[in-house]
């Protein structure tokens, strides 16, 4: 028996030696692979994270990337993260074990940077070996103000890509069923009402099944893109990025339309469409993949009537946008004479803060900066965002470049550009110089944009929350997300029940006094003092 | 005397202390020493400083979280969810035990076990998609037949009403069957002589599971129902999140998912780490007492 014991026990620590032995052998490994490269002058190893759309093919295959790090010489152990950022980032930043370069739509936030102080590099001493970076702040000083944090350093590099329309969010309508049916495009909520009950009662897209048609749908919730927020244009609110959480700026004031008369109006309006049968009564629980679904029809049978999307042919699918009409703002009431606007998201969309960002641990920063240089060129800064010269971009030899339509012809632009390259949520610079014509996709947003021009006839700096320009202390940013997180809480529930079930009026005045309790109102002054001295400083 | 007993058991039993030697330096390595992070509930979270470099607040974010606009409501849907689990969910392994002893030919009750064990092995994600699918008011099953009895458009997924019945309900199906596996065991153990004497003393099945069955799960459930006692606030996290849609938020935020907003969304570790201990707390101060009571008045007990 005691013999078996000692057997079992040498086992433990044999066990326990080998698998000491080789963790320790591993870093020895590490060690000796990183030195040499500096010295002999090789390529210097660098590691880096992005955050890339699912659909986006390995970096590894991506020609212009290899060029860039071949330039830049550096090699660069790509980790790609498709999902989730949002969960991992936490712990792995509070862990400390971090690669040298991150990649991604605002991968690290401001507020990252103040509460892990000491993780991430100050780029501002460093500038003077980037080229690029300071003829993108000189070009465009907006790039500059995103990028300074309040104490003047810089952690994260944003990005400009010049191209996109002022607003995420296009209105569509089905032309055809309005032929079909004999009416004309609605211009007013009571109109909307009247097409939208037509699209139900009758059988507007001609399969012989009245009952199959959805008249109105969105992805659910308030707030964002592609949200019936947009309606409260119609009264004159101007919507900033979406305002996912409802802060808008007006006449000076930051206000939130959660608490808005207006929005209550747009409340009751909703309800008696939901009460009619005319919205999709999955609108509050269905995902955004069935959202897209089920908007892309059967073969050439279109299923939905009126909503919001990013462009046609993405909402509907390449068949069925055809058949829809981007359509101009609707007015609230047909005696409405004041301003129409809409969701201006002009600085979201074409700049972003801290697309790239640097790890203070960093071995050989020189290199790393090397290869954000190399990034923010003018020819790299559209192969970026559209895809290599060669498959992607045509070079016409005289300076001027063309996006190529996708190889493959099932493929819609879009869908293309997300395969091929880092595409959005890289990090890139594209002068206004640059001379590059679009890809058809861009083209059709572009043009899709125009019914909506008068309503986002703004002033970027008087009607637009200035979101991206301001930097929050750490305690007023924990305070904000808090309140934020209680505030949201009971707005998405309450518009949900009031939308389905209706009460709005009933229940508007508790619900205020239960907001204010929540920390909207403690909200609303943190952001207009950080307005006002920002106001003050422009 | 009581330090010469302890001696004695080492030399005794070591054979036995080697062996659940593995389980205690786990349970040292992942539920004990982890509590060293307890303290961040009382300090701010610094990352400079590591985790015991931040500021001492003592009670500040319990203070907080008590003084926090959703309190009342997360305390409300965590205790209801969790009640209803407990009070629908404890008696039906015991029920379903029961039944099955009931069966007298083997290979029949052997299948049977098989069949209510199985949902046990879905995972919670795929669980979750199955509600989705089946209990849609548009396109689901469910949804069908009720259009069919004429009750309307009803989305039992998207209703404060339906949430906490749906919630409940799945999980019994889920685990009814695997829960049940401790009371058949339990029921196994009773002398044959018992059921014998029962016979001929004429009782009818009513009466011997009344009579014999239930007296030997007393213990056993007693036993388990401590232990799900201290489960009072604990109504775990990925269901509810997952069942989770802005039409029944008002009864499906629980402090578990608030956590998970508060600590991993908004990065506010310290707040997140001073609920979750208040959220402990509580289940210990429940388990306590329970085991306190039926140490009065039954003599089984935990500890």
């Amino acid at each position: 028996m005691k013999k078996k014991v000692n057997v079992f026990i040498s086992f433990i620590v044999i066990t326990a030696l080998l698998l000491t032995g080789c963790s320790g052998a591993g870093d020895d490994h590490n060690e000796s692979a990183e030195s040499p490269g500096d010295a002999s002058g090789k390529k210097v190893k660098l590691t880096a994270l992005i955050t890339k759309h699912p659909l986006t093919k390995p970096l590894a295959e991506m020609e212009w990337l290899q060029k860039v790090e071949e330039a830049a010489g550096v090699e660069i152990e790509w980790q790609e993260i498709t999902a989730d950022w949002g969960q991992k980032k936490g712990t792995m930043l509070a862990s400390g074990d971090t690669p040298d370069l991150f990649i991604g739509p605002n991968v690290i936030t401001d507020a990252d940077f103040a509460q892990f102080q000491g993780l991430f590099q100050d780029l501002s001493s460093m500038l003077d070996q980037a080229p690029n970076v300071q003829t993108m702040f000189n070009e465009k000083p907006d790039t500059k103000v995103i990028a300074t944090q309040s104490d003047g350093k810089i952690y994260g590099l944003p990005k400009y890509q010049r191209f996109w329309p002022a607003s995420a969010s296009r209105q569509f309508i089905n032309q055809q069923w309005l032929d079909n049916l004999g009416l004309g495009m609605p211009t007013t909520w009571d109109e909307l009402y009247e097409v939208l009950v037509a699209f139900k009662e009758k059988d507007a897209n001609g399969n012989g099944n009245p009952n199959d048609e959805i008249p109105m749908d969105w992805p659910g919730g308030i707030g964002g893109y592609f949200n019936p927020a947009v309606l409260l244009g119609s009264m004159g609110i101007t919507l900033t990025d979406g305002s996912g959480q409802g802060y808008f700026v007006e006449d000076g004031q930051v206000k939130n339309f959660l608490t808005d008369d207006r929005y209550k109006t747009m409340v009751l309006f909703l309800n008696k469409l939901y009460k009619a049968g005319l919205i999709n009564p999955e609108v509050f629980t269905h995902d955004y993949t069935k959202y897209q679904s089920i908007a892309r029809g059967e073969g050439d049978t279109a299923k939905v009537g009126f909503t919001w999307g990013w462009v046609a042919s993405d909402r509907f699918g390449e068949q069925l946008a055809p058949q829809y009409a981007s359509m101009p703002q609707l007015k609230a009431f047909a005696d409405y004479n004041g301003k129409l606007s809409w969701s201006y998201d002009y600085y979201s969309l074409n700049y972003g803060p801290n697309h790239i960002v640097m790890s203070a641990k960093t071995k050989n920063k020189e290199a790393a900066m090397r290869f954000i240089n190399e990034l923010y060129a003018p020819e790299v800064g559209m192969q970026v965002l559209f895809g290599s010269i060669g498959p992607n971009i045509k070079d016409n030899g005289d300076g001027t470049y063309a996006v190529l339509p996708p190889a493959d012809a099932k493929m819609d632009p879009g869908t293309w550009k997300w395969t091929s390259t880092m595409a959005d949520n890289g990090a890139f610079y594209i002068p206004d110089s640059l001379k590059l014509t679009l890809g058809t996709d861009m083209q059709e947003v572009l043009g899709q944009s125009e019914p909506l021009e008068p309503a986002l006839e703004v002033d970027p700096d008087k009607d637009v929350f200035p979101g991206m320009f301001i930097k929050y202390s750490t305690i007023d940013n924990n305070t904000m997300s808090l309140n934020n997180t209680n505030v949201m809480n009971l707005a998405e529930s309450s518009f949900a029940k009031w939308v389905t079930k209706g009460g709005v009026e009933a229940e508007w005045d508790s619900y205020i006094k239960e907001s204010q309790k929540a920390g909207l109102k403690q909200n609303l002054e943190i952001m207009q003092k950080y307005y006002d001295d920002y106001m003050n400083q422009n | 005397m009581e330090s010469r007993k302890r001696r004695n058991t080492f030399r005794r039993d070591y054979q036995l202390w080697i062996m659940i030697f593995p389980a205690i330096i786990v349970i040292l390595l992942f539920n004990y020493i982890p509590m060293y992070g307890i303290q961040l509930a009382f300090r701010d979270y610094d990352f400079s400083q590591g985790l015991t470099g931040g500021e001492w607040r003592g009670f500040a974010y319990f203070q907080q979280f008590i003084d926090s606009y959703l309190f009342t409501d997360l305390m409300r849907n965590t205790f209801l969810i969790s009640l209803a689990t407990i009070v629908l969910g404890f008696p039906a392994p015991i029920l379903l035990a029961l039944i099955l002893n009931q069966i007298r030919r083997k290979r029949m009750k052997q299948l049977m076990q098989t069949t209510v064990y199985l949902p046990h092995f879905i995972s919670i994600i795929v669980l979750v998609g199955m509600l989705n699918v089946l209990l849609s008011s548009e396109t689901g099953v469910v949804g069908h037949f009720m259009k069919a009895l004429g009750l309307g458009h009803i989305n039992l997924l998207a209703s404060t009403s339906t949430f906490i019945p749906v919630y409940v309900l799945s999980d019994i199906w889920q685990h009814c069957g695997w829960n049940s596996i401790i009371y058949l065991a339990a029921l196994s153990t009773v002398d044959p002589q018992l059921y014998d004497a029962a016979k001929i003393d004429g009782a009818s099945r009513w009466q011997t599971i009344r009579y014999v069955d239930i007296p030997a799960l007393i213990p056993t459930i007693i036993i388990l129902f401590i232990l799900s006692m201290g489960n009072i606030l604990g109504t775990g996290f990925e269901k509810i999140f997952l069942m989770q849609n802005p039409l029944n938020l008002p009864v499906s935020e629980v402090i578990a998912t608030y956590v998970y907003k508060i600590g991993i969304i908004s990065n506010q570790f310290s707040l997140a780490s001073a609920i979750g201990l208040f959220n402990t707390l509580i289940n210990f101060v429940f388990l306590y007492a329970m085991n306190t009571i039926s140490k009065r008045m039954s003599e089984t007990s935990l500890f």
